[in-house]
């Protein structure tokens, strides 16, 4: 379960979750999401978190992501633990810890792919040279180095996806969050996807969090994570 | 965020939309354009009528004599002589004074100046040797009056620009040294003069109309005795002066000068035969009447700003509704509420502000438009246009809060949810 090729890291915890919670109230009703949940994800791991609708996945994606607070139990994220944090410092966690990749890419359709990629630089106030220079490098790596100038229309769906993993990776988070990463794409291209996700986690030991409900994928992943009615099982 | 990428940001997303843009900011356009029409229109006005009092000149005093109605003594007399007005001994009394650097005294002519059969529109008038200085007039051609022509009551006349055309044909281009006959007198044109300030005075129809004679040579020549004649009636007027122009010293106490000379004909004459004028107040209560004029102008135009700040409000919502997605992806990247916030504050001050700088140029163009084909003066200030470029700053502010703020607030988690 530990990477198995980290040779510059020791072994760290990105990820804890102990006894974790989400319960939503609507009005008199309590309806339980997450019923305590006991998790540790380590640093260049390439987990998969499945589960049928309304098993509590996406409660679990925007609370790994910092959008949601648990509402009882406790979430470690890279060795901090993460309670009580202002709107303002969860924006910055989010930020400079977690690369989001989402199933409909979220591109800004009328920035160009060097500008998409430059945003969550942009927010991290990094300067215009260092995001330019970044941003380069990170469009090579997905393979799209040539298309800096365009702009997402001009790119097929599964160039889009690269260019939201180049994205994601901008500040070296601590782990990517992947939801539905190939939902939108077809089998061939979701492959080239996989393969991309699969190359960042074997050659730069990334470690990568990916919710999906396509069982195609279970081989790929380390480790799996089911989830069913609000517990691992 | 950086501001710098804030501001690009925010104009990126503006130049998006052009049209859209555009039609946003029409109100503001609009609004700013009629302020600045309004401002310059009303501040032109307001120019116009501030240049015409203090072309009176504003250390003058005028004082005036007013023709009684009803003269003292019984109507039934039909020959009595009406005796009123300024008076040597007044012109004498007032030059003792405190504060006063000199009179000048213009007295009318009371002439029918005719040509052939025609009553002309011009009149004569006996004046000091410091009317031509005092009412801002200059001289054309030929000469003004000189201390000999007073001293000897020299049977001379300088005429007004417009005199020439009505009292001669149109091929006489030289006139100096020619003569002009009137009843009862003749006199030898040595000058014409001009008033480009647009003075006008108690008594003097126009300047440019009328015809000047030395003070003492229509004391000698006519006498201060006019006779008014009519079915069965014979009247004798005797007045000896019709204006005194009093320069002061120093206008600081020019209000107080005048209540003086107020006093001092109060106690000397009967009759309330006189009146005065203080140019420099008359300009003050001008000034005021024609701020409140431009204020409610103004505020009557503003209106149309705040339609327009609705307006862009609107558009804005909708804007925020249409990009809930991308504010949840920036959300999902890390901006903080407040980046959100002046993200969309930012995009509509820039909207109402280059707005504003339209309306300017509309604003300009259309009071340009009005002087050119009504005539009205109109008069474009620098404070109207900074203050109209503050103003869509701040309506902005005003209007784009509320859609920035629903824009920062969007709940992350649905906003990433919306198609």
């Amino acid at each position: 379960m530990y990477p198995q090729n980290n040779k510059d890291n020791a072994v760290r915890e990105i990820i804890r979750l102990e006894r974790l919670e989400k319960t939503y109230y609507l009005e008199s009703l309590e309806v339980p999401v997450l019923k305590g949940i006991d998790l540790s994800i380590y640093n260049g791991e390439l987990i998969g978190i499945m589960g049928v609708s309304g098993s509590g996945k996406s409660t679990m994606l925007n609370i790994l992501g910092l959008l949601d607070v648990p509402t009882g139990g406790r979430y470690f994220l890279d060795g901090q633990e993460v309670r009580n944090f202002s709107d303002n410092a969860l924006a910055q966690l989010r930020n400079a810890k977690i690369g989001f990749i989402f199933q409909s890419f979220n591109l800004s359709p009328h920035l160009t792919v060097e500008q998409n990629i430059e945003m969550p630089m942009v927010y991290a106030e990094s300067p215009k040279k260092v995001r330019r220079e970044r941003a380069r490098e990170l469009a090579e790596r997905v393979g799209l180095g040539h298309r800096l100038k365009h702009r997402p229309r001009e790119l097929s769906g599964g160039e889009c996806q690269r260019i939201a993993i180049a994205r994601a990776l901008g500040n070296s988070p601590a782990y990517l969050l992947a939801d539905e990463p190939t939902g939108n794409l077809d089998e061939k291209t979701s492959d080239e996807i996989m393969e991309l996700f699969t190359g960042l986690h074997q050659e730069h030991h990334t470690t990568i969090v990916m919710v999906t409900h396509n069982p195609d994928l279970e081989s790929l992943f380390d480790r799996v994570i089911h989830l069913r009615d609000g517990r691992v099982v | 965020m950086l501001i710098r990428d804030l501001y690009y940001l925010s104009l990126h997303n503006l130049l998006l939309h052009k049209i859209r843009s555009f039609l946003t900011s029409l109100g503001i356009i609009f609004g700013v354009g009629s302020v600045i029409a309004m401002l310059a229109i009303s501040g032109g006005a307001k120019n116009a009528a501030l240049d015409q009092i203090a072309a009176l000149g504003i250390d003058n005093i005028i004082v005036f004599t007013k023709s009684l109605k009803k003269p003292g003594g019984s109507e039934s007399d039909p020959s009595r002589t009406l005796d009123y007005g300024l008076t040597h001994v007044d012109m004498k009394n007032i030059e003792k004074m405190e504060n006063i650097r000199h009179i000048t005294s213009i007295r009318n002519g009371r002439l029918q100046i005719t040509r052939g059969v025609d009553v002309l529109d011009v009149e004569m008038f006996w004046v000091t040797p410091d009317f031509l200085k005092d009412l801002n007039c200059s001289i054309i051609r030929g000469r003004w009056l000189t201390p000999p022509d007073f001293k000897n009551a020299a049977p001379v006349c300088v005429i007004g620009r417009d005199v020439k055309r009505k009292l001669f044909n149109l091929g006489e281009t030289e006139i100096i040294g020619r003569i002009l006959h009137v009843p009862f007198g003749a006199f030898t044109i040595v000058g014409i003069l001009e008033n480009n300030a647009g003075t006008s005075i108690e008594g003097i129809n126009s300047i440019n109309d009328s015809i000047y004679i030395p003070s003492t040579t229509g004391r000698k020549v006519f006498s201060e005795y006019t006779a008014e004649t009519g079915p069965r009636m014979l009247k004798i007027h005797h007045v000896e002066h019709d204006i005194f122009i009093v320069k002061v010293k120093d206008t600081q106490v020019i209000d107080h000068t005048a209540r003086r000379i107020t006093s001092l004909l109060n106690k000397t004459h009967d009759d309330k035969d006189w009146g005065i004028h203080v140019p420099l107040s008359l300009l003050k209560q001008k000034e005021q009447t024609q701020n409140i004029f431009t204020i409610v102008m103004g505020s009557i135009a503003a209106i149309s700003l705040i339609v327009g700040g609705i307006g862009i409000m609107n558009i804005m919502l909708a804007n925020v509704y249409e990009r809930r997605k991308e504010i949840g992806t920036r959300r999902a990247m890390g901006a903080k509420k407040k980046d959100i916030l002046f993200q969309f504050l930012i995009e509509t001050v820039f909207l109402t502000t280059m707005g504003g700088v339209a309306g300017i140029g509309l604003g300009i163009g259309l009071s340009a438009a009005v002087t050119r084909f009504s005539g009205m003066p109109s008069d474009v200030s620098m404070w109207s246009i900074v203050g109209s470029i503050t103003i869509s700053g701040i309506v902005g502010v005003l209007f784009g809060t509320y859609p920035a703020w629903q824009a920062a607030n969007q709940n992350p988690i649905d906003a990433l949810k919306a198609e």
